[in-house]
C-alpha cells in the first residue's frame, strides 16, 4: 500500500483551513431592485401653496387657517396591479409624501384607491394590524374612534373668522371629522407622470386644493354654519359633503 | 517525519483557535412581556431587546441614589410608586433644593409612547432617561461620575455583564436597562379595562366578570359622558385601551403663556402653550394635575373643563365649548365623570412587586 507524502497532506490541510477563515465570495450579481415610487399630495388654496397656520380668504371673504389635514387612502392599485394596502396622509407630520412603494413606473400608469377604509378593515380590531401598517392603532392614533366604530377617514381642522369686519379673530373652530362606511369614496388618477429623482426613486404629484374643497363643485361648505361634524347622527349631510368635496379637491398636478 | 507531522498539527490547531474571538461572554435571557389582550403590540427597539437581566438592572438603577450628584436621589424620588410613579408635589425638588417648573409625569405604559416629557423633547425612552441625571435642578450629576460610582460596586459590574453579555459599564447601557424596566411597567388591569373590553367585544375572564358586576351606574354614566360630544367631550384626546392620544395640545389653561411648552422646542408660535396629552390611567393616584400641577384634585380638573377654559390663539380646536368657557357639566354629571375617572385606578400596577425597590 502506498503512503501519501506527509508534506503534501499538510499543505492540503493548511490550505483548507486558511480558506475556511475567509468570507464566502458573493454569487452572481442580483437583479437591480425595483425603484421606490413616491406619491406626493401638494396642498394648495386656489393658486397659492398651502401651509398650515397660514391665513387664506374664502370666496365669502372669510379668513381661515388650516391646522390639520389628514386622511386615509386604502387598497391602492393600478387596475389589478397592487401598490400598497393603506396610507395615512398627514401633511403636518409627513409633509407632501402620501405614500411610497416599490415597483416599475410602467406597471403604474394610473392609480386607484379608496379615500377612507373599506368596511371589513374599518371594523377590525385596530390593535391587530401589523406594527408597520398605518391602520395599526399606534399609527392611526387620533384617526380612530372607539366611540363611533371605525376610522376617521378624513380630518380637516382649522380656525376661521367668518365676520368680514377687517379684524382678524379666529375664534371659530372648524372640526370636520368624516368617516363611516357609506361615505367611502374612490379616487382614480390616470396617465400619471413619474419623474425621476435619481436612479432609485420616482415621484408623481397630486394636488389637494382646499379652496376647491370648500367650493365643492357647486356643493359648497359654508363655514358660518357648517363647521363641525364628528360623523354623528344628525351630521350626515356635512359628513358626506366633506368626503365628496375632498374627493373632488384631489387631482393630478 | 514525525516531527513534521506534529508541527503541522500544532500549526493547524493554532490557526483554528486564532479564527475564534477571544472574549468571555454571557447570553442574557429573553424577557417575555405580558401585554394585555386589548393592547396593541409594543414596538421595542431592535438594539434594545428586553431581557430578564436587563429589566432587573433597570429596576435597580431606577431606585439607585448613586446616580445623583450627592447620592441622595433616584428616579423614584420624583416617580413614587404610591403616586402612580409620579410626584405628589406640584414641583419636584432636586438635590440642591431647587424646584423645577413642571409636575413629574406618571410613568405608565411608556412603551407605547413615541415622545417624552411634557414638551416632547425626547423621542425615545433611551434618550429620555439620560436627561434627569445631568439636569442641574434634578439629579445634577454627570454620567461620567455616575458610571464611576456604579463601576465601584461589584454587584453592578456583574449585573451589567449579565444584562449585556459583556464587561463594562457606560451611560448607553444604563439608559438601555432603565428603558427596558420602564417598558415592563404596564397598567392594563383596572376596572376601566373591564368596561373597555366589555364595550369592545372582548371575552371577560372569571375575575373580570366579577369586576364587571361591581361597575356602578354612576361609573357607566360617567363613561357615557366622557365619550359624549354633548357631555364631557373628553374622548378626542383620551381614548382607547391606552386612554391617551399621542399629541400635543393646548387645553385652555391660560390665555397667555408663561411656559411655551412644545413651542419652546419647535420654535413654532403655533405650538406655544401646547403640552403632551397624558394618559388618564391611574389619574386618581397621580395628583396634582396639568403640566404645572396647578390642580390638586380631580374636582378642580373637571371644573376647569366645565367652566374655566381660557381661549387663546393656539387652543386645541377640539376644545369645542371654549366659547362658553367649557362643557358646563352640572354637579351630578361632574360627580359621575369623576366616578368614571376613578375606574382607571389599577392597584395591581402600583403595588406590583416587580416595580418596587429591589433593595
Amino acid at each position: 500500500m502506498r503512503v501519501l507524502n506527509p508534506y503534501f497532506l499538510s499543505a492540503i490541510a493548511l490550505t483548507a483551513i486558511l480558506f475556511s477563515c475567509k468570507k464566502d465570495t458573493p454569487e452572481e450579481p442580483e437583479e437591480p431592485a425595483d425603484p421606490s415610487l413616491e406619491v406626493h399630495i401638494n396642498p394648495y388654496f386656489g393658486m397659492e401653496d398651502l401651509e398650515l397656520n397660514q391665513v387664506f380668504t374664502t370666496d365669502e371673504g372669510y379668513k381661515i387657517k388650516f391646522l390639520t389635514l389628514k386622511f386615509f387612502l386604502e387598497d391602492i392599485r393600478s387596475g389589478a396591479q397592487f401598490a400598497k394596502d393603506a396610507a395615512l396622509f398627514d401633511f403636518g407630520t409627513n409633509g407632501t409624501l402620501a405614500f411610497s412603494f416599490l415597483g416599475k413606473t410602467t406597471d403604474y400608469p394610473s392609480l386607484n384607491m379608496n379615500l377612507g377604509v373599506q368596511s371589513d378593515l374599518n371594523h377590525a380590531d385596530p390593535s391587530l394590524f401589523a406594527s408597520s401598517s398605518p391602520l395599526n392603532i399606534m399609527n392611526a392614533n387620533d384617526m380612530h374612534w372607539d366611540w363611533n366604530p371605525g376610522y376617521i377617514f378624513v380630518k380637516v381642522e382649522a380656525k376661521a373668522d367668518t365676520l368680514v369686519d377687517g379684524i382678524d379673530d379666529f375664534d371659530l373652530n372648524v372640526i370636520l371629522h368624516a368617516g363611516l362606511d357609506p361615505n367611502l369614496q374612490i379616487l382614480n388618477f390616470s396617465e400619471l407622470d413619474w419623474t425621476s429623482q435619481g436612479s432609485t426613486s420616482y415621484r408623481t404629484n397630486l394636488k389637494l386644493d382646499m379652496l376647491e374643497f370648500l367650493r365643492g363643485n357647486g356643493n359648497p361648505i359654508d363655514l358660518k354654519t357648517e363647521y363641525t361634524t364628528h360623523s354623528a347622527p344628525g351630521q350626515e349631510a356635512l359628513t358626506l359633503k366633506v368626503m365628496s368635496n375632498l374627493k373632488h379637491a384631489i387631482t393630478k398636478l | 517525519m514525525k516531527f513534521v507531522l506534529i508541527s503541522t498539527l500544532l500549526s493547524l490547531s493554532f490557526l483554528i483557535v486564532s479564527c475564534r474571538k477571544d472574549k468571555v461572554s454571557f447570553e442574557p435571557t429573553p424577557y417575555e412581556l405580558a401585554v394585555p389582550s386589548h393592547f396593541p403590540k409594543m414596538n421595542i427597539p431592535i438594539d434594545n431587546p428586553l431581557t430578564v437581566e436587563g429589566v432587573e438592572l433597570g429596576r435597580k438603577l431606577f431606585y439607585e441614589e448613586l446616580l445623583s450628584g450627592d447620592n441622595t436621589q433616584s428616579c423614584a424620588s420624583c416617580h413614587s410608586p404610591a403616586a402612580a410613579f409620579s410626584d405628589p408635589n406640584q414641583f419636584s425638588t432636586g438635590i440642591q433644593g431647587i424646584q423645577g417648573t413642571r409636575n413629574s409625569m406618571a410613568l405608565i405604559n411608556l412603551g407605547w409612547n413615541n415622545f417624552f416629557f411634557w414638551d416632547g423633547r425626547s423621542k425615545t425612552l433611551e434618550e429620555q432617561v439620560l436627561i434627569p441625571v445631568r439636569d442641574q435642578i434634578e439629579m445634577h450629576n454627570t454620567w461620567t461620575n455616575a458610571v464611576t460610582s456604579l463601576e465601584s460596586r461589584v454587584e453592578y459590574r456583574n449585573m451589567f455583564f449579565k444584562a449585556f453579555g459583556e464587561e463594562g459599564i457606560d451611560s448607553t447601557k444604563a439608559a438601555k436597562a432603565l428603558a427596558q424596566f420602564l417598558r415592563t411597567m404596564i397598567s392594563g388591569s383596572s376596572k376601566y379595562d373591564v368596561m373597555y373590553k366589555y364595550e369592545n367585544g372582548y371575552t371577560l375572564n372569571a375575575k373580570e366578570q366579577q369586576v364587571f358586576q361591581t361597575v356602578s351606574m354612576d361609573e357607566w354614566q360617567g363613561y357615557s359622558l366622557f365619550k359624549s360630544l354633548d357631555g364631557a367631550d373628553c374622548f378626542h384626546c383620551h381614548n382607547g385601551a391606552l386612554m391617551q392620544v399621542l399629541k400635543f395640545s393646548n387645553n385652555g389653561l391660560d390665555a397667555s403663556f408663561s411656559d411655551l411648552g412644545r413651542g419652546a422646542i419647535t420654535g413654532n408660535p403655533a405650538d406655544n402653550g401646547k403640552f403632551k396629552v397624558p394618559t388618564l390611567r391611574n389619574i386618581a393616584l397621580s395628583a396634582p394635575y396639568m403640566h404645572d400641577g396647578r390642580f390638586s384634585s380631580l374636582e378642580e380638573v373637571v371644573d376647569h373643563y366645565s367652566f374655566g377654559i381660557q381661549n387663546s390663539s393656539t387652543i386645541d380646536p377640539l376644545i369645542e365649548f371654549a366659547f362658553q368657557g367649557g362643557v358646563q357639566l352640572n354637579p351630578t354629571q361632574r360627580a359621575q365623570l369623576i366616578a368614571f375617572l376613578n375606574t382607571m385606578t389599577d392597584w395591581d400596577f402600583v403595588t406590583n412587586p416587580a416595580f418596587q425597590d429591589p433593595d
